[in-house]
């Protein structure tokens, strides 16, 4: 088998053995955050999305934990990455797949970044984003620019405090949103550094 | 805007068979609760801001359920109401139904619904009855789209010996069961009397 072929098969391996939980309850307690973030931060849009970030971030380090803890109890080998199309391949078949059960796909691959397609989000599925106000003379008035409103940007925080964990710091960005009419989420992630292993000497081992 | 699907377009009729995993809804629901956390001065501060989160999903819930029900029912009843809300209501969100219905024998106007395992509490280790405040934030939306007004709170009980366990595979099995008190307001249960005659 390949070995894009085996990632996918790890991740399909793994969706089946972790307990579910409905997606609409999954969608609509997202929206209730949603909603409580628009109204605390006075519908500050760029700072809503730096918090649905920082909230994606916090789930993202102790996601990849619970990969790596699952894949060993369930006998599901990962490979290991040497290039950064195989951590492409694993977040989007593994980590999508197993945590979201539905399938993303990688593209635009350079040496230094990729893509993530996702072509259902199970965050947005009852979501339609207000309209922007118009003033009477057509001129935009005061209300928020929706457009700015990155819904899904968690994501991106998941990603990033994922990525992390294993020496990889990357910048992800939401660059394609269904909710904004583009014809399919993508995500943007470019690696800005490898991390060197931060143990000192004292600690490496003989 | 020209958009190919409009979310309008979907249908919603079918019930979604898509899932996620437990752990997603567990870290989502985790992040919901350390964002009222940080914004609350209190344990009943913290329990109120994750009934009035789970307050919405009510309403919506109802709303998206009556679509579905395909007889065109309304209920009208106290009881066929708690029904609703124990069977389907529980269903569609946890997939499978609340464990237990009962009316309390104290007082006429409380009835309450018992979980030995709400998804809510799962992954909580302490004060689960303020985690399952969100539970019964759903259940007051719920109720307060129908026409019943109520207060809902929600307690932690210690569950007696010999009683059922049905714990989630993998994890310590529970000593306690969550309890969803609802009380009634007065009206309520006058126009339900006068149904009854």
């Amino acid at each position: 088998m390949s070995k894009s072929g085996s990632i996918t098969a790890a991740g399909q391996n793994l969706w089946a053995k972790v307990p579910k939980a409905n997606s609409e309850l999954f969608a609509l307690t997202y929206g209730s955050l949603i909603t409580e973030l628009i109204r605390d931060y006075d519908q500050n849009i760029p700072e809503i999305n730096n918090q649905l970030d920082r909230i994606g971030y916090s789930i993202g380090v102790r996601c990849i934990d619970e990969l790596f803890a699952k894949s060993e109890v369930n006998g599901v080998q990962i490979p290991s990455c040497r290039e950064l199309r195989e951590t492409a391949e694993v977040v989007a078949k593994i980590g999508f797949r197993m945590f979201l059960g539905v399938s993303c796909d990688v593209g635009k691959l350079t040496e230094k970044s990729f893509s993530l397609y996702l072509s259902e989000n199970p965050l947005s599925i009852f979501v339609e984003l207000p309209q922007n106000e118009v003033g009477v003379d057509g001129s935009s008035s005061h209300g928020p620019d929706w457009t700015q409103l990155k819904y899904s940007n968690v994501y991106c925080g998941v990603i990033r405090g994922a990525l992390e964990q294993v020496n990889l710091k990357v910048e992800c960005e939401f660059v394609g949103d269904m909710l904004q009419g583009d014809d399919v989420n993508e995500i943007k992630v470019e690696v800005k550094e490898v991390i060197a292993d931060g143990a000192g000497e004292d600690y490496q081992e003989e | 805007m020209s958009k190919s699907t409009s979310i309008l377009d979907r249908p919603i009729l079918k019930p979604r068979t898509d899932q996620v995993s437990m752990s997603a809804y567990g870290y989502l629901y985790s992040e919901l609760v350390q964002y009222h956390q940080t914004r609350a001065s209190s344990i009943s501060e913290l329990e109120e801001r994750l009934a009035s989160s789970g307050y919405g999903v009510g309403f919506k819930i109802l709303e998206l359920l009556s679509y579905r029900n395909k007889d065109n029912r309304r209920e009208t009843r106290i009881m066929s109401i708690l029904q609703f809300i124990s069977s389907s209501v529980w269903k569609s969100l946890f997939g499978r139904a609340a464990d237990s219905l009962e009316k309390s024998i104290e007082h006429t106007d409380e009835y309450m619904i018992f979980d030995y395992n709400p998804i809510t509490s799962n992954f909580v280790s302490v004060n689960k009855a303020v985690s399952d405040a969100y539970i019964s934030g759903i259940i007051g939306g719920v109720l307060e789209g129908a026409g019943f007004t109520a207060r809902v709170s929600a307690h932690s009980v210690d569950i007696e010996e010999g009683e059922m366990k049905n714990g989630l595979i993998g994890m310590p099995s529970r000593k306690d069961k969550a309890v969803f008190l609802i009380k009634f307001s007065e009206k309520v249960l006058e126009r339900d009397a006068k149904l009854d005659r």
